[in-house]
């Protein structure tokens, strides 16, 4: 049974879904804040070479070497997403044109193949690479076996961040106020609530977590570098979030449907089914402008929708 | 204005350590000077108005208070103790509060989360429960009944100033400042809020109220400074003042209250009409409910009301701008089909919006842009597809000079002028069209009272001439020294009418209370 | 008593000069950044800048294949600027090119036997149509259903991305090379001789023709925007959507048309790879180009000029070429997007000082002031 087509493909939906997972969480806290990261595409890929490169040259076992590249790649993307925080929070520059420059500064012809090609990452495959694990060793079981107990570190990584995101938007005091900041900065603003601050910490954390899901790629999914590894997962996580209403739990479904059609050519392929595989690749691109349409219309925008300042800068003092 | 003067406060100026004192407070924009050298101070236990015309600097003064701008020049006193405010926490910090015109609320939370956003006592983890528990206290406290889970975005304007002013509270203000508190409130409201302001005092809040409002001033206040022109004039004791030495103030010079005049021309035929208009607002709910009415040629029809009675979505029914569920918009004998703007500019419906800065005019472009905004279709000013841009700017420099608009060039954006300028700019252009109607919202908010003199002057010379005006409007006396005869807005029906040389202001008062 | 606060103010004069120094400076700052950049990873900066500028515009035929780099982005360049300006984020250009190549080597496919005064204006029309439809699909939702066109623009890169590949790779299709080795290693059909676009010769410099037309395109929306009623309302709904709806203007056609105008020029700049420079339906080579994304960057950095555009997509172009010609062993690849995204921030940040300013507050200034007063 977990031979299954079925079940092959859930438990592939759930390892492709995972980098973009992360990357849509990361998103979602940007925009939350009112900040329209177009530079996810970027983050993550730098994350990813800069997580690879530490596997690849820092010493011990695979136990300390990974974690300390996730943690490097965190710490890259965070980096990458601080120049976009300063263009757009500080500088006022439009988040749209310097989201697309960090994208081409940081991508696949940018920084990330700048970094790669000098460290000839390329050449090898990675020392380490996160694992499929076999959780108590019920691996066996049917269905939620493969799909739910024999995946990697990083995959239940990405469901302990999707419950703390969710929880801190709904729950905590900090969440309140970003809720506040993204839907009014203004009226933040006027209750002492630093807009800049909460923008440039979210920003922030929305490169980290993008790192992190460019390091499921050189790490676990490929283990490998190649330039533009990530594909325009990037931009494909941007979609997710609207996809998901800007809610947490919903971006990890989001995740897994993304991740299903991606994996679902290939394995098909894999079983000398031939259906055009464009038709899938292209639904969940197809289906995330539907959803946008929805959400777009009327009253669904203020229950469903966006927070009401993403994409644009705050000025105290503008008359 | 009997019952204004019987609730005249007659309470002697409390005395004791000044709660605020402002020194020298100079704060400059891109050409104008906001505030000159201004000296302002509260004391415990007053309630002090702030009176100006717009423009005046009372809001930028009090945004300096709040922490909101940063003065040039100056310093503030706070208990006593000098401080420097760099900002809005640092304000809350020292206790002043502010109920803005234009709420700082965030509309897809809930009551509760909006008042939890202002407290300064912050468990990380939020409790719903404790939070509605909170605002039930302070609601209770204060007389004023809100439910804590409803959405900002589900209640009226009314109960949103409630929410902003237990925010206020909330954040523990000692000093609380209301800016225009009654522009949204009927005049039973009003007093029932001047009675919450008193409450406060007496428990030894202050309370500064901005206003323009002479009757309110006298109504609430101990005390008033008058600003204009970016300086402070005086401070008195409102017990020793009168409307027409406060008006003086205002002004510079004597002027009279305005008087109705008698009309001049005969009414002629039948021009604006319209039948059971029904539409729906931006809420959801109908916004006006089987409006009819009949305006004529020469006549001035005011349409009295608290704002958010319905009254914009009128006039966006009329001018097209908005779509009508049911009903007939009918100009000079030719119907309209509605949601339209281009029919009715077409059949001859002039427009001066409520909003002049973000509708009436595209605020970047210049004022030549902004005199052909509708008028560029028509020939004139255009070579087929082409601008006669030289042309253009012909006719925006003859519009700057006969409404004498105080503008350096036809070029410098819209955006730029004051708010008696622009809406000359928009008067002048929409008269340009020679319509057969003219509707005008609000076509004095926020103006000086040199700008309101000039534009009641054109709106009476509109009317001389022939027009059909229809004057929609939130300021009763407005209404009643203009109009010939006056309807009256509540919850998006017509209450009432009545002949405006007989209607009392408690009369009308009432209707727009909803009380027939 | 407190530590300076620094604050960002609206200046309250804007001078002239302003504008010129500013992007100057800018341009300064990112070169150093640049160098910096290179010197740490053990390349020298300006042996680097030398050997770029060279490989542009200075060596052999440099001049010629810079135009040749620098013609699809003076489409997409153009593109965006042509949308940006109305404040619509179409970001789309990438896709709207694919559609423009797809519809103007499947014209010149279908008229093959013809000569060339019938294919390349046929080329031009079809791949102009191409790229206006596939934008009249986020023009349409924004216009219409108020959807945000960055989004469903995106989206769509992707499904032209995609059919792209269906077209060369998983089907039979009219486009893809039928023969033998076409069974083998999937590639698109050649296109006829007649389907090639003239070339002028000015010197030693090869002009392609479609530069010429992205000229012709630059004066025509110059004019448009500047002179025309059209250009007239585009301004109004840019500033204000309101007072344009109020002034009775047609927002939502204008929009629809001024996206598909959008989207027909970056699907000139499609026909354009296909009759200037590769006279096939190069699938991989276009995906691979990212033409509509640094078509964005060229417009932003001309401040959505049209002649600007042409301008910076020369310059942009020369950056590519050389970057494309000196890749090897001792040349940093990547290098290119390095210094594209650097100029682009440092003229992005560098425009907050043209409305702005910076003001450091001394504790004892205020206290100061008020003595003066007093």
């Amino acid at each position: 049974m977990n031979d299954g087509i079925v079940v092959i493909v859930l438990a592939a939906a759930v390892a492709y879904g995972t980098p973009l997972l992360f990357a849509a969480l990361g998103e979602l806290l940007a925009e939350r804040s009112g900040v329209l990261n177009l530079g996810v595409e970027g983050m993550m890929l730098v994350g990813a070479v800069m997580g690879f490169l530490c596997v690849q040259h820092v010493g011990g076992s695979a136990g300390v070497a990974l974690p300390v590249a996730v943690l490097v790649a965190a710490v890259a993307g965070a980096g990458a997403s601080l120049i976009l925080a300063f263009l757009v929070i500080t500088l006022r520059a439009n988040q749209i044109v310097s989201g697309l420059a960090l994208t081409i500064f940081a991508g696949a012809a940018g920084l990330s193949s700048y970094v790669g090609n000098d460290f000839n990452l390329a050449d090898n495959p990675a020392r380490f690479s996160f694992r499929d694990l076999d959780v108590l060793g019920l691996d066996g079981v049917p269905i939620v076996g493969p799909i739910l107990l024999g995946q990697s570190w990083l995959v239940y990584g990405s469901w302990v961040c999707v419950v703390a995101v969710g929880l801190y938007l709904s729950r905590t005091r900090p969440g309140l106020n970003v809720r506040a900041v993204g839907e009014n900065p203004a009226a933040a603003d006027a209750m002492g609530i630093g807009v800049a601050r909460y923008r440039y910490l979210h920003t922030l954390a929305g490169g980290a977590l993008a790192g992190v899901g460019g390091a499921c790629f050189s790490l676990a999914l490929t283990p490998q570098w190649v330039d533009g590894l990530t594909a325009g997962a990037g931009w494909i996580a941007i979609a997710l979030v609207i996809f998901a209403f800007w809610r947490a739990d919903l971006c990890l479904v989001g995740a897994y449907v993304f991740g299903a059609f991606s994996a679902l050519p290939l394995i098909l392929q894999a079983r000398g089914v031939t259906i055009t595989p464009q038709l899938f690749q292209a639904l969940p691109y197809v289906m995330t402008i539907v959803v946008l349409v929805l959400v777009s219309t009327g009253t669904a925008r203020r229950r469903l929708g966006a927070p009401a300042a993403l994409g644009t800068p705050y000025v105290r003092e503008e008359r | 204005m009997e019952t204004e003067r019987a609730y005249q406060a007659t309470a002697a100026v409390p005395s004791g350590t000044a709660a605020v004192v402002m020194r020298g407070i100079t704060k400059r924009f891109p050409g104008i000077v906001a505030n000159d050298d201004v000296t302002f101070e509260v004391a415990r236990g007053e309630v002090h108005a702030l009176l100006g015309e717009n423009g005046a600097g009372k809001t930028t003064l009090m945004n300096v208070l709040t922490g909101l701008y940063h003065p040039d020049e100056g310093e503030i006193e706070i208990g006593g103790q000098l401080i420097e405010l760099h900002s809005p926490r640092d304000a809350i910090d020292a206790g002043i509060g502010m109920v803005h015109q234009h709420f700082r609320l965030v509309e897809t939370l809930t009551v509760a989360e909006n008042i939890s956003l202002s407290l300064r006592d912050r468990p990380f983890v939020l409790s719903r429960r404790d939070a509605v528990r909170e605002v039930q206290r302070i609601a209770e406290a204060l007389h004023m009944p809100v439910d804590p889970e409803a959405r900002i975005w589900q209640l009226s304007v009314g109960e949103q100033q409630r929410v902003e002013i237990m925010k206020a509270v909330r954040s523990g203000s000692q000093v609380l400042i209301l800016d225009e508190p009654t522009a949204v409130l009927t005049p039973q409201e009003a007093q029932s809020l001047f009675e919450t302001l008193r409450v406060m005092a007496a428990e030894g809040h202050s309370v500064i109220v901005i206003t323009h409002k002479l009757h309110e001033v006298m109504a609430v206040s101990h005390r008033v400074t008058v600003l204009r022109g970016g300086r402070k004039i005086a401070t008195v004791r409102t017990a020793e003042a009168t409307v027409e030495s406060l008006a003086a103030m205002m002004v510079g010079r004597d002027i009279e209250l305005e008087q109705r005049q008698d009309r001049s021309s005969p009414v002629g035929e039948e021009v604006l009409r319209a039948d059971g208009l029904t539409a729906a607002g931006d809420r959801g709910f109908d916004a006006l409910r089987d409006v009819s009415l009949v305006v004529h040629a020469g006549e001035v029809l005011g349409v009295a009301g608290v704002a958010g009675n319905g009254q914009r979505e009128l006039a966006e029914a009329i001018t097209g701008l908005r779509p009508l569920a049911a009903g007939v918009v009918t100009v000079d004998g030719r119907k309209l089909g509605g949601g339209d703007p281009r029919e009715a500019i077409a059949a001859g419906v002039a427009h001066v919006p409520e909003d002049r800065l973000h509708t009436g005019v595209a605020p970047s472009l210049s004022i030549a842009s902004n005199v052909v905004l509708k008028s560029y279709r028509r020939g004139g000013v255009t070579r087929g597809p082409f601008l006669l841009l030289r042309r253009i700017r012909d006719r925006a420099v003859e519009l700057i000079r006969r409404y004498d608009v105080r503008a350096t060039s036809p070029e410098v954006p819209a955006r730029v002028l004051s708010g008696g300028n622009l809406q000359k700019v928009v008067l002048g252009r929409e008269f340009s069209g020679r319509p057969k109607v003219l509707v005008v919202a609000a076509p004095t908010r926020g103006l000086d009272v040199g700008a309101i003199e000039t534009v009641h002057d054109y709106l009476r010379e509109a009317a001389a001439d022939g027009v059909a005006v229809l004057l929609i409007s939130e300021d009763l006396d407005e209404v009643q020294a203009l109009a010939d005869r006056i309807v009256v807005m509540y919850e998006g029906a017509i209450v009432g009418e009545r002949d405006a040389r007989t209607a009392t202001t408690d009369e009308l008062g009432l209707l727009m209370a909803g009380v027939r | 008593m407190t530590r300076p606060a620094v604050r960002i103010e609206r200046r309250l004069v804007q001078h002239r000069w302003l504008a010129v120094v500013v992007p100057l400076a800018s341009l300064a700052v990112a070169f150093a950044a640049i160098g910096l950049v290179l010197a740490i990873t053990g390349h020298a900066p300006w042996a680097t800048f030398r050997r770029l500028f060279d490989a542009a515009f200075l060596a052999d035929g440099a001049l010629s294949n810079t135009l040749v780099s620098a013609t699809p982005l003076a489409f997409t360049g153009l593109a965006a600027a042509v949308a940006f300006r109305m404040r619509l984020f179409n970001i789309g250009a990438e896709g709207q090119l694919y559609l423009g190549a797809i519809g103007a080597s499947g014209i010149a496919l279908l008229f093959a036997g013809q000569s060339s005064v019938v294919i390349v204006p046929a080329m031009i029309v079809v791949g102009a149509a191409a790229g206006a439809a596939w934008a009249a699909i986020p023009g349409v939702l924004r216009a219409f259903a108020h959807t945000n066109e960055i989004i469903t623009s995106l989206m769509l890169n992707y499904c032209a991305a995609l059919l792209l590949n269906y077209l060369i790779f998983d089907s039979q299709s009219y486009w893809r090379d039928d023969s033998a080795t076409g069974q083998l290693f999937p590639q698109g059909k050649m296109l006829a001789d007649a389907a090639s676009w003239p070339v002028w010769t000015i010197g030693s410099i090869a002009i392609p023709f479609g530069f010429v037309v992205g000229l012709t395109v630059a004066a025509v929306v110059w004019v448009l925007y500047a002179r025309t009623r059209f250009g007239f309302e585009a301004q109004v709904i840019a500033d204000s959507p309101r007072a344009a709806r109020y002034a009775g203007m047609r927002t939502r056609r204008k929009i629809l048309a001024v996206l598909c105008l959008s989207g027909a020029v970056a699907g000139v700049g499609g026909a354009s790879q296909m009759g200037d420079f590769r006279h096939i339906l190069d699938a991989r080579g276009l995906q691979q180009a990212n033409y509509g994304y640094t078509g964005i960057v060229v417009a932003a950095l001309a401040r959505f000029n049209p002649f600007a555009t042409l301008l910076v997509a020369f310059l942009l172009g020369g950056l590519e070429n050389a970057g494309y010609t000196l890749q090897g062993a001792d040349f940093p690849s990547g290098l290119v997007g390095v210094m594209q995204g650097l100029i682009l921030f440092a003229m992005l940040g560098g425009e907050l000082l043209v409305r702005y300013r910076i003001v450091i507050e001394r504790p004892g200034r205020i206290a100061a002031a008020a003595e003066a007063s007093a």
